[in-house]
Order: structure tokens, then sequence, then C-alpha cells
């Protein structure tokens, strides 16, 4: 591999780590508003006041 | 959560198109290792990065050990998830930059092995963190970090102590270091962008990391009632 090839896998390389965790933590923001709002759904339903509704009150 | 997901990928990609622009059009080609020494603007930033989150890492756990604090724990679990992000950069971008100039991906020298242990005690955090048992985590995972932290600066000085293969520092490293007026200007620039990279990734893992927590309370919450 050239000079100029070793260069651009590292940018790649990096870029890839980069947006690849990023990614990783919107995944892992995503799941827990979905979770968030399944368990206020479950709590709603068994007549429970749901977890965020208490926050707001509290 | 769609605003701050566009938002915050936007950022990283401007972020990065600027800093890769300025290390590929803007600094000059140096001298004796020619193209491939512009790995230096992303490799240097990088390493800059994963000490300052590596640094916050301890701040936090000392505040943990003292106060017990859950945000101090969250920023702490934050901070090493980020840093061990940059310091594998660091370690993917130095063996790609050493097979040119060196003629081979790796040697144990003091500065490349003293890295690898670092980012291997903050491995073994994260690892920590995911599989002690509930209840001893946060104080086990606080009392490692305090320890861990002492890696950082024998990676810094372990180019000043040793004799070694990686190159000398380029800044605070005597008479004989420093960089030329264009590149010191493009890595100054870089270094500041990878800073402010490294604290919007920061603080989205910290918030991600106080959701977390704040749903297994729920979680927990539901249970006594036994609702869910």
């Amino acid at each position: 591999m050239s000079s100029i090839g070793f260069l651009k896998l590292a940018y790649v390389v990096a870029w890839l780590a980069y947006l690849g965790y990023l990614a990783r933590i919107l995944l892992g923001m995503k799941k827990v508003q979905e979770e968030r709002q399944e368990l206020d759904r479950t709590m709603a339903a068994n007549g429970a006041a749901p977890a965020a509704l208490k926050r707001s009150a509290g | 959560m769609k605003k701050l997901a566009t938002t915050s990928i936007l950022l990283t990609i401007a972020l990065l198109a600027v800093t890769s622009y300025l290390a590929l059009e803007v600094a000059p080609t140096e001298a004796t290792m020619g193209d491939v020494q512009r790995i230096f603007y992303y490799h240097v930033p990088s390493a800059w990065v994963a000490g300052l989150c590596f640094f916050v890492n301890f701040l936090a756990s000392i505040w943990y050990l003292w106060k017990r604090s859950a945000a101090s724990d969250a920023l702490a679990a934050a901070s090493a998830e980020v840093g061990v992000v940059f310091c594998s950069v660091v370690l993917l971008t130095g063996p790609i930059w050493a097979r040119p100039v060196w003629g081979i991906w790796w040697t144990w020298d003091a500065r490349l092995t003293t890295t690898l242990v670092l980012w291997l005690i903050y491995v073994s955090y994260l690892v920590l963190r995911r599989f002690a048992v509930e209840g001893q985590t946060q104080v086990l995972a606080a009392a490692l970090a305090v320890f861990g932290f002492a890696d950082v600066p024998i990676v810094y000085m372990s180019i000043r102590w040793f004799r070694t293969q990686h190159p000398s520092p380029v800044m605070g490293g005597g008479a004989n270091s420093g960089l030329a007026p264009a590149m010191l200007h493009v890595f100054l620039i870089n270094l500041a962008i990878f800073t402010v990279l490294g604290l919007v990734f920061l603080g989205l893992r910290y918030k991600l990391q106080m959701s977390q927590n704040a749903l297994e309370s729920a979680h927990a919450q539901a249970a006594l009632k036994g609702v869910a």
C-alpha cells in the first residue's frame, strides 16, 4: 500500500470509530426512551401513576 | 430526540470534515515522512481527548467516593467510555502511521506499551461496571479509576523518561522540539475541535447514562408495586 493509502486508511478508521460511537449512543437513547414509554403504558394499564407523571408531580 | 440526533450527527460530521480538510489540504507536507505524517493531526488530538476524559473520570470517581453522588458516577462511566473510544483511535491510527514509516505495525516500546496498558485498564473498568455484583459496582469502579489514572502521567512522560522508537515530544520536549508555524496552527485548531467533539460525546453519553439510571429506578419501583 502507498503512503497515501495508509493516510486514507487512518482517516477512514477514525471517521468510522467516531460516527459508529455516536450511532451507538443515539440508538441507546432511543432504546431507553422506548422502554420508558412501555413502562409508563404498563403502569397506566395497571392503575398505577405513570413514572413520567410521578416525576413531573415530584 | 429526533432533533438531538440530527443535530449531533450533523455537528460530528461538520467537526470531522473541518479537521480532515485542515489536515489533508491546509497543513504543509512534512519533508521526511511525506503525506502519511498528516495522521498526526488526528492521532495526537485523539490522545489529548482520551487523556482529558480519563482525568474527568478520575475527578468524578474521587467525588463519588467522597459524596456517593449518582451524577458523578454517571459522569465517571460516561467519561471512561468516551476516553476508551478516543484511545482506541490512537491505538489504531498509530500502527497505520508506523507501518510505512518504521516498516512495522507495532513495537513494544515504552509509549506504545503504556498506552495499550491504559486502554486495557479502562476497558476492564467498563467490563467491571457491566458485570460486577449489583450494589458494589460504583465503589469498585471508582476505586479502580483512581488507581488506573496513575498510568496517564506515565504514558505522557514515557517518551521523556525512556529512549523510545515513538517520536520525541513535538510540544514541550526541549530545544529540539516544535512544529513549523503552519503545522502548529492546524494542530492547535484540530486540538480545539477534537476537544469540542469529545465534550459533545461526553454530554450525550452522560445524558444516556442518567436516562438509563432513571429507567432502572422506575423499573425497580414498578417491581416493588408488582406492576411490571
